[in-house]
């Protein structure tokens, strides 16, 4: 089974003060391998010209939101095992209904815990090696 | 929405006069009210300040940009020096295993003493930057109460006023998604989640 210090993650957001942030619980985690993107478009032609392993993404960004960057991947097939964890200050049910509809992995909500972000890419990490 | 430019005189003309009396009185209506209410005065100086309002949300954003990214290469330093302390400590320790008379001896346990120190001191720097990189949350706080009661002032001539002309039948009507995004205030209400807890039991209950 892979562990997340293994992986490649790119991190999806508009904001770069939250790019940073998931970047660095991300390396206080291990995961040293870790790219960014500013909004949903940058984040795709970048899983289809390298490899990633993990999709960290906000929802409400510009030009591709996460909702259409995660049905993007999933419609791809070179790309749609991927797993995408949402991470974003969207509260509404409606939004996390939609987002596990879609093929997201995981929901976490801002403003989150370094133990939350862990526990749950330590989660997805399982789900994937037990389906694998 | 039709064009007003595509409109021909023709369309005009074919409009009934009891199209024009109505708008009359609609029109008679608004002035009236917002005499009335007052809130012509109130609601132009809402919307003179609207320009200065934008200003001072760009303030907000530049002061709270600035101060993430000040305290975010400030605890980076901080920790650089932390991992410093941690490896010479860790060394030192080996040394004095070793050999303790010459640890000592060298000089390598007061080099060390003096490393810790010098070391120290700058993480205190370090932390006090922090400290003062959060004045951003006074200036701010400031400039967003004045945003606020503009945006009190403005909201409340435009529901006042909305009250007097919308018509009795599209009156409840009002677009509950208008405010999509962080949820200042989830109290009462059965459409969102306030915590982590509450997307973990709805992705459950939906089999995740």
């Amino acid at each position: 089974m892979s562990t997340p210090t293994d992986l490649k993650f790119l991190v999806v957001d508009d904001f770069s003060t939250m790019r940073r942030i998931v970047r660095g619980l991300l390396k206080e985690m291990g995961c040293n391998n870790c790219e960014e993107a500013e909004d949903g478009q940058v984040a795709l032609n970048m899983l289809k010209a390298a490899k990633f392993d993990f999709v960290v993404s906000d929802i409400n960004m510009p030009n591709m939101n996460g909702f259409d960057l995660l049905k993007a991947i999933k419609a791809d097939d070179s790309i749609k095992h991927l797993p995408v964890l949402m991470v974003t200050a969207e509260a509404r049910k409606e939004d996390i209904v939609l987002a596990a509809q879609s093929g997201a992995a995981g929901y976490i909500v801002k403003p989150f815990t370094k133990a939350t972000l862990e526990e749950k890419v330590q989660k997805i990490m399982q789900k994937l090696a037990a389906t694998a | 929405m039709e064009d007003i430019a595509n409109l021909r005189p023709a369309d005009a003309l074919a409009v009934s006069p009891e199209v024009f009396q109505q708008l009359g009185t609609i029109t008679r209506l608004l002035h009236d009210t917002m005499q009335q209410l007052g809130v012509m005065p109130k609601l132009q100086t809402a919307t003179e300040g609207l320009p200065d309002a934008r200003s001072r949300l760009s303030y907000i954003a530049t002061k709270t940009a600035d101060a993430a990214n000040k305290v975010l290469n400030t605890v980076d330093a901080a920790k650089a020096e932390h991992h410093q302390i941690s490896d010479a400590t860790r060394a030192m320790a080996q040394q004095i295993v070793a050999d303790p008379v010459k640890a000592v001896a060298s000089g390598a346990v007061m080099n060390f003493v003096h490393e810790v120190e010098a070391s120290t001191k700058r993480i205190d720097d370090h932390l006090t930057d922090i400290m003062m990189a959060q004045d951003f949350h006074d200036l701010t706080g400031q400039v967003v109460a004045k945003v606020v009661t503009l945006a009190n002032d403005l909201e409340d001539s435009l529901v006042k006023l909305l009250i007097q002309v919308v018509p009795e039948g599209v009156r409840g009507q009002v677009d509950p998604n208008v405010l999509n995004g962080p949820v200042v205030n989830a109290e009462g209400r059965t459409d969102v989640v306030t915590d982590q807890g509450e997307v973990d039991d709805l992705l459950a209950s939906l089999g995740f």
